[in-house]
């Protein structure tokens, strides 16, 4: 009897140490399948609540649905929407506004991001601050920005076209979301003014990375700024910059917010994109299967286009 | 030639702070109008000529939008939502990086790009079958349940920028931990995850920015003052009540005071960054 207790009191430790469970989850992560098991817990998430909507959301695309004509029924109508939209000329008009839209952006905004990193990145006295402050526009909710700005460019009370009509740019103020000719540019400006803090604060982590052995050797070399931004920034920030284009395009193509807010497509169709045609399609005209389609091109659009990037910039061979 | 580059170093210098306080006068400068505006009355606003400087200054417009209206509360259900959409990124994305930084297996460049898909899925194109979804399982016009969809978009995003700085991180320190006879897992927590520490808080603040602002699934997912978020809130009130600017400023000012603290410790994170430090020492 006092063998078996001791016996026992000499097991419990490795008995303690089979139930903890971080030991436990030590041992798991020895097994040859933990790089698996360490997606699952998001793998099942994105698969209950992102995947199964799509798939539904896909299959609308080929059925009728419009909820403010019932007596249509919900029946599949086959490829009928996509063959309307090859006919529909709202749909050409906004599939090149998403292009002018998005490239413009990132362009801009990527140029202006890496600008403010490295200026950033110099740690000059008193740019801290500046640091925070240019950094602050992306925090601004879509909401806000919005129509902070439509008040900042408002035709009677604009600060903005007050100021250009003083310096001298402009006769009389100027309704800039009202004109077509001006209205996606004036988007573009407070989408560009919303969006670079995004490539500001992503590109200047990446250089914080950057060892500045790197910098001290090649300036030892010779190498002034220029060539030390491209031989060695720019590299060493691949992965960021390639990450961070990817997730602007993507976040520029798919949300409407701003333009909803700011024209809501018009005046006309004149800043009318893809996302925004298929949400007022589903919500002003109720005609999910036809938003369904749209919201179908472009997803195969960015699919293509994300394939492409992520093979040019060979972000998967690192 | 040590006077040319001093001139050299004084001409980046100036063109350093030419560029950024333009930069920063871009930013700010709607900021600041927009400030300006919630302490101006109304009359002050709708003028003939425009008034830079407020003649006289009122917090009547921030009275109003807080005592008059249902803004305390969807201030408080964008707190709950921010907050649960943090916290569950945080558990299932961190492991799903770092899979993605440390480890070459089939399928790996499938997968990565299979999260990349995730997040190119058109928000209109879940959002109906989504409120369906919800509805069916009891979730719909709950902060749950909003949480839940936008730790699902949000968590590809995080996994790639995560990602990113564990690449950043170096290897050697965790073979020497394995060496040693630390686990995986414990390689992981005690080593990568401290080093990675800068990018682990900038992914988080990201995310919870990306919650707060967030307005169409909002918009379609709750229906009730219960767990209607602020940014639909404000915009439902500019529609129905046709809100005054300075009413619709004092809300705007209002609602970015806490991500302003959040990004005011972050700052502090990042400058005393592990990564950068021990890359460097």
């Amino acid at each position: 009897m006092a063998e078996r207790m001791s016996a026992l009191s000499e097991q419990s430790p490795s008995i303690w140490r089979r139930l903890d469970p971080a030991a436990a989850l030590g041992r798991l992560s020895e097994s040859r399948y933990w790089m698996y098991l360490l997606l699952v817990p998001s793998a099942i998430l994105i698969l209950a609540v992102v995947l199964y909507p799509t798939v539904y959301g896909f299959q609308l695309s080929f059925r009728q649905m419009r909820l403010n004509r019932p007596d249509l029924g919900t029946g599949f109508v086959g490829f009928k929407h996509y063959i309307y939209m090859w006919s529909d000329k709202v749909f050409w008009l906004s599939l090149r506004n998403t292009a002018v839209w998005v490239t413009f952006a990132v362009v801009i905004e990527f140029a202006l991001g890496l600008v403010a990193a490295l200026a950033l990145n110099r740690n000059l006295p008193g740019t801290k601050i500046m640091g925070v402050l240019i950094l602050l526009p992306f925090f601004l909710p879509n909401v806000v920005a919005g129509h902070m700005w439509a008040l900042l460019l408002d035709p009677r009370l604009g600060v903005v076209n007050d100021i250009l009509v003083r310096l001298g740019f402009l006769e009389t103020y100027k309704a800039w979301f009202a004109d077509p000719s001006t209205a996606l540019g004036a988007a573009i400006l407070v989408e560009a003014w919303h969006g670079f803090p995004f490539f500001a604060l992503l590109l200047l982590a990446g250089l914080k990375g950057v060892p500045d052995d790197l910098y001290k050797a090649a300036s030892v070399d010779g190498a002034g700024p220029i060539r030390q931004l491209r031989l060695i920034t720019l590299p060493m920030l691949r992965s960021v910059i390639a990450a961070a284009v990817i997730l602007r395009v993507i976040g520029l193509v798919n949300s409407p917010d701003l333009l909803l807010i700011l024209t809501g497509g018009g005046p006309g169709q004149s800043t009318q994109v893809l996302s925004l045609y298929a949400f007022q399609k589903a919500y002003k005209d109720f005609n999910f299967g036809y938003a369904g389609a749209l919201s179908v091109v472009m997803f195969v659009l960015l699919m293509v286009f994300a394939w492409a990037y992520v093979r040019v910039s060979k972000v998967n061979q690192d | 030639m040590i006077t040319t580059s001093r001139r050299a170093r004084l001409g980046w210098n100036i063109a350093t702070y030419a560029v950024l306080i333009t930069l920063t006068i871009f930013c700010i400068f709607p900021l600041v109008w927009t400030l300006l505006t919630s302490l101006k009355y109304e009359a002050d606003i709708v003028t003939q000529t425009m008034q830079y400087i407020p003649k006289r200054i009122t917090f009547d417009n921030y009275v109003a939008i807080w005592t008059q209206s249902g803004f305390p509360t969807l201030v408080f259900n964008s707190f709950v939502v921010t907050a649960t959409t943090v916290v569950l990124c945080l558990i299932t994305g961190t492991l799903a990086a770092y899979s993605f930084s440390r480890f070459h297996y089939p399928g790996r460049g499938v997968l990565m790009l299979g999260y990349l898909v995730i997040r190119m899925f058109p928000a209109v194109l879940m959002i109906i079958p989504l409120f369906i979804l919800m509805r069916g399982v009891g979730l719909l016009d709950s902060r749950f349940g909003l949480a839940l969809a936008y730790t699902s978009f949000l968590l590809p995003l995080f996994v790639w920028m995560l990602k990113g700085f564990f690449d950043a991180a170096p290897k050697e320190l965790e073979s020497a931990a394995r060496i040693d006879g630390c686990t995986r897992l414990g390689a992981m927590v005690r080593i990568v995850l401290p080093l990675a520490r800068n990018g682990l808080v900038a992914t988080s603040v990201f995310v919870a920015i990306a919650a707060w602002n967030e307005f169409l699934f909002a918009l379609m997912l709750t229906t009730s003052q219960g767990s209607r978020t602020w940014p639909v809130g404000l915009q439902l009130m500019v529609g129905e009540f046709q809100l005054p600017w300075g009413v619709l400023a004092a809300g705007g000012i209002i609602s970015i005071i806490p991500v302003m603290i959040l990004f005011a410790i972050v700052q502090r994170t990042m400058v005393h960054g592990i990564t950068a430090g021990a890359v460097k020492g």
